[in-house]
């Protein structure tokens, strides 16, 4: 084989150095270049793939998603591997597009993952999903203060105010909904147009900071960072907690039987359902979760998220 | 983050025009103040600045200075930053590569002089040329991000995100090379007898190679800084980890990764600047006359047929190691809902704020080009009397140069509003970085002689500078940013995010929308928009460069 590429290698070179770089493209590169991992062939093994909206800290990411992925491995028996997305939008084009097998989205990137990819299902979601809240945040030295009312969030009018991603369902999507029943549009905010921080931990970081008045964030990564010390009552108050609505789950392909095996789906519902504290490794991920438990989850449930998602534009 | 057509038409600008503004000193400032003319822009702009002004986030601008001399030395964000850096060259590489091939055929095909000698005909070449402006005014980004949705997240959308633009741009130059030379001895081969293939390639061939070789060069930088703003939007390599580390303020890893990257820029443009030098070619701003038809290629030739065809092996070894299959590319993924009833929702198209989001593009476009001309010459003058201030002058530029745009622009935010000012000031700030450098090459290239004679005489470094060495350059180098304006137009989708006004912030709200009509309406408009500014700015650059 070592000889093989030689000579071709001798051929190419003697052919015209300036195709060289075509020849990746080429039967050449075919030949000498083994088919790259993430191809879609129907491999001997497959590989069950999950991803995740990057809604945290990639630090925090990291330290999670391992885990889920071995223990699904565990418990299922084939190989699982975590895919780092770098946005919302990205974890829902991936998912269309067949690079990730199961995903843990938000309210609003399932809606539209499933809206992209008919046939996808919701598998299932924490028991704080059920009614979720979205927590306004407030820097301490802003002057604002608690209010106890949503119509009167018209104090942040004039405030330098972010959201977390685009397309996040607390950081977002269900807060904008808020504020435009109380009145206040997207340009009412100073600058003409609010921030997009990206992530719930950064919100916390730039409106503890100063560098934006206020924010909003999903409240369990709202609960966790007084808890572990990185948001102060010092620096940033809570001011409105929101009323509730379905947010996270789980959602896979509607293919996996067929590429791991007949009822497969039905094997990993349950897996996923059977996580418990009792168990020092689905302690830990129920804890990073900020759960007890997952529970199932009906994608009637976010008819609302749908019907809100394209009120706001953020569904087609 | 491109480079276009302007190696042909700087040739023609070589000479000083020292003499020009003698005739007409009435309406015209003298030609050491032109260089100096964008620069007072900055005037209203530091009027504006305290008002934009909020200081917020003063804390966390000081924690990311600080971190510049702290990075993060912790071997898993080593290897993490040096492979996502390895997959950025590797991507930048092959996009490269595969452009220059691409490039090349298609600038013959859309060269006047080959479609003449070979078949008589000139209007393909003409036809050949305007398709080529399409994929041309669609920034890399933008390909990027369509081919993601089409083909999924795979390496190989990089590559042609980068190969399809740069090949259009360097076709354009190869034919613009091509048709720009003598054909005096072309017509002497055809004349004798000898057949159009063999004609053409001994007759044009080794006076293109040149420019070719010094054009395709700057090309590779260009590429690495496309690469890596890609990565920032998610198709992967070190962009994305500078992108994640900088939203979630890890500053300490974040800088790990910037100063790897700085190397790795530095490295790469001080070897292409020596094979330059080296291989006789042209400066870009080419002011020494190295460059046109007349350099010594033979000398090197060995050599540079030995580079090229390192080329082969490195290409598949990095294709290799990088998972790029271009089979990937024909396993189209459908879009939901694309081509079905109602996928055009016409009521909401014309629903967006046109005006508004065009209006805010040509401000953007305009603030940040006047800025990038304007600041790399002021900044030189001031420096000037100080070595270490011209030192740090050129570090600057090479920190803005390395950082994406819309990274600049998320730490801007923390001191400035959003807004079209603080979109102007990150893509200015960026491409002052790379006009300063061209700049300082071109002053480099220049003969000092008027500046020596001056400095001598007593007159300090400063008027030395701005009399003895801007009046030789200053067309030259506002013809060149009159070109980088047309760049910057392409440029502004990058920081619309930011920006919170414009096509590219629009652009980015629909594709988190998927709002497919949408996004198809916004590139038709910016591929337009290009085109059109693709040619005042050609006309405003050859004004400039036909002098006074």
């Amino acid at each position: 084989m070592a000889r093989r590429r030689a000579v071709l290698g001798l051929i190419g070179l003697l052919a015209s150095p300036l195709l060289a770089p075509m020849l990746p493209a080429g039967p050449l590169a075919r030949l000498l270049a083994p088919a790259p991992a993430g191809a879609q062939q129907p491999a001997s093994q497959p590989v069950l793939r999950i991803g995740a909206i990057p809604d945290q800290k990639p630090e925090k990411l990291n330290r999670l998603y391992p885990l889920v992925a071995s223990e699904l491995s565990r418990q299922l028996g084939v190989k699982v591997s975590y895919v780092p997305v770098v946005d919302y939008a990205a974890a829902v084009s991936a998912f269309r597009t067949g690079n990730l097998d199961l995903v843990w989205f938000g309210g609003l990137t399932g809606v539209q993952a499933r809206l992209q990819k008919p046939g996808a299902r919701v598998i299932a979601q924490r028991d704080i999903d059920v009614n979720f809240h979205s927590i306004f945040i407030a820097n301490a030295r802003s002057g604002i203060k608690p209010i106890s009312q949503q119509k009167e969030l018209v104090v942040l009018k004039g405030r330098r105010f972010t959201f977390g991603s685009e397309s996040s369902t607390s950081g977002r999507l269900m807060p904008q909904w808020f504020l435009s029943q109380a009145g206040v549009k997207l340009s009412d905010f100073k600058g003409g147009a609010p921030g997009f921080s990206g992530s719930h931990d950064t919100t916390i970081a730039l409106v503890s900071s100063g560098a934006y008045d206020a924010g909003v964030v999903n409240e369990q990564v709202w609960r966790t960072s007084l808890h572990d010390g990185r948001a102060s009552r010092e620096k940033v108050i809570p001011i409105w907690k929101s009323p509730g609505y379905p947010d996270y789950h789980w959602i896979a392909q509607g293919d996996l039987d067929a590429r791991f095996g007949k009822g497969f789906t039905s094997k990993l519902q349950p897996a996923i359902l059977a996580w418990r504290p009792s168990d020092p490794q689905q302690k830990q991920i129920l804890a990073l979760f900020g759960a007890q438990q997952f529970t199932e989850a009906d994608a009637a449930a976010y008819g609302r998220i749908e019907q809100v998602g394209r009120q706001i534009g953020k569904i087609r | 983050m491109t480079g276009g057509g302007e190696a042909p038409a700087l040739q023609g600008a070589a000479s000083g025009h020292n003499g020009g503004a003698g005739r007409r000193i009435l309406l015209r400032p003298a030609v050491p103040l032109l260089v100096l003319l964008p620069s007072l822009v900055l005037l209203p702009l530091l009027g504006i600045l305290p008002f934009l002004a909020h200081g917020g986030g003063l804390d966390l601008l000081c924690q990311f200075a600080l971190a510049a001399v702290t990075p993060s030395l912790d071997p898993l964000v080593l290897r993490s930053a040096l492979t996502g850096l390895a997959t950025t060259v590797g991507m930048a590489l092959l996009g490269w590569a595969a452009s220059l091939v691409l490039g090349l055929l298609l600038g013959l095909a859309s060269s006047r002089t080959l479609w003449r000698s070979c078949w008589g005909q000139l209007w393909p070449a003409g036809l050949i040329r305007r398709l080529l402006a399409i994929p041309r005014a669609i920034h890399e980004l933008l390909w990027g991000l369509l081919l993601l949705q089409l083909v999924g997240l795979q390496p190989v959308v990089a590559v042609v995100a980068i190969a399809i633009p740069f090949g259009a741009l360097v076709a354009r130059v190869v034919a613009d090379l091509l048709d720009g030379l003598d054909t005096g001895r072309l017509d002497a081969l055809r004349l004798a007898g000898a057949p159009a293939p063999a004609a053409l390639l001994t007759a044009l061939g080794p006076p293109l190679l040149p420019g070719l070789l010094s054009y395709g060069g700057y090309r590779l930088e260009c590429a690495l800084r496309s690469a890596t703003l890609l990565g920032v939007f998610g198709l992967g390599g070190l962009g994305t980890d500078l992108k994640l580390t900088l939203q979630s303020l890890e500053f300490h890893e974040l800088w790990t990764g910037l100063w790897l990257l700085l190397a790795v820029m530095l490295a790469l443009e001080t070897g292409l600047g020596r094979l330059r030098r080296r291989w006789l070619m042209p400066r870009r701003l080419g002011l020494s006359r190295a460059g046109g038809g007349r350099a010594g290629v033979g000398v090197r030739a060995r050599e540079m047929v030995l580079a090229m065809a390192a080329l082969l092996p490195l290409s598949i070894g990095v294709a290799w190691a990088l998972g790029v299959d271009p089979r990937a590319l024909l396993a189209w993924q459908p879009l939901q809902g694309v081509g079905g009833s109602g996928w055009i929702d016409g009521g909401q198209l014309l629903a967006l704020p046109w005006p508004a989001l065009i209006g805010g593009t040509l401000a953007l476009t305009l603030l940040a080009a006047v800025l990038a001309v304007g600041l790399p010459p002021l900044q030189l003058l001031v420096s000037a009397p100080w070595p270490p201030a011209r030192l740090l002058v050129r570090l600057s530029w090479a920190l803005a140069r390395l950082w994406p745009p819309p990274l600049t622009a998320l730490l801007l935010l923390l001191l400035l509003q959003p807004g079209v000012v603080t979109a102007a000031l990150a893509m200015g700030l960026h491409n002052a970085g790379i006009l300063g450098r061209l700049l300082a090459e071109a002053l480099a290239d220049g003969s000092p002689a008027n500046e020596q004679a001056l400095a001598s005489g007593g007159v300090g470094p400063r008027l030395a500078l701005l009399y003895g060495r801007y009046p030789a350059i200053a067309r030259p180098y506002l013809a060149y940013g009159a070109y980088r304006a047309d760049v910057l137009l392409r440029e502004t989708v990058v920081v619309g995010m930011v920006g919170a006004t414009g096509l590219g912030s629009q652009l980015l709200e629909s594709l988190s929308s998927f709002a497919w009509d949408q996004l198809l309406a916004l590139v038709a408009v910016y591929a337009l928009l290009t085109l059109l500014g693709e040619e005042l700015s050609d006309r405003v650059r050859r004004r400039l460069l036909q002098g006074a």
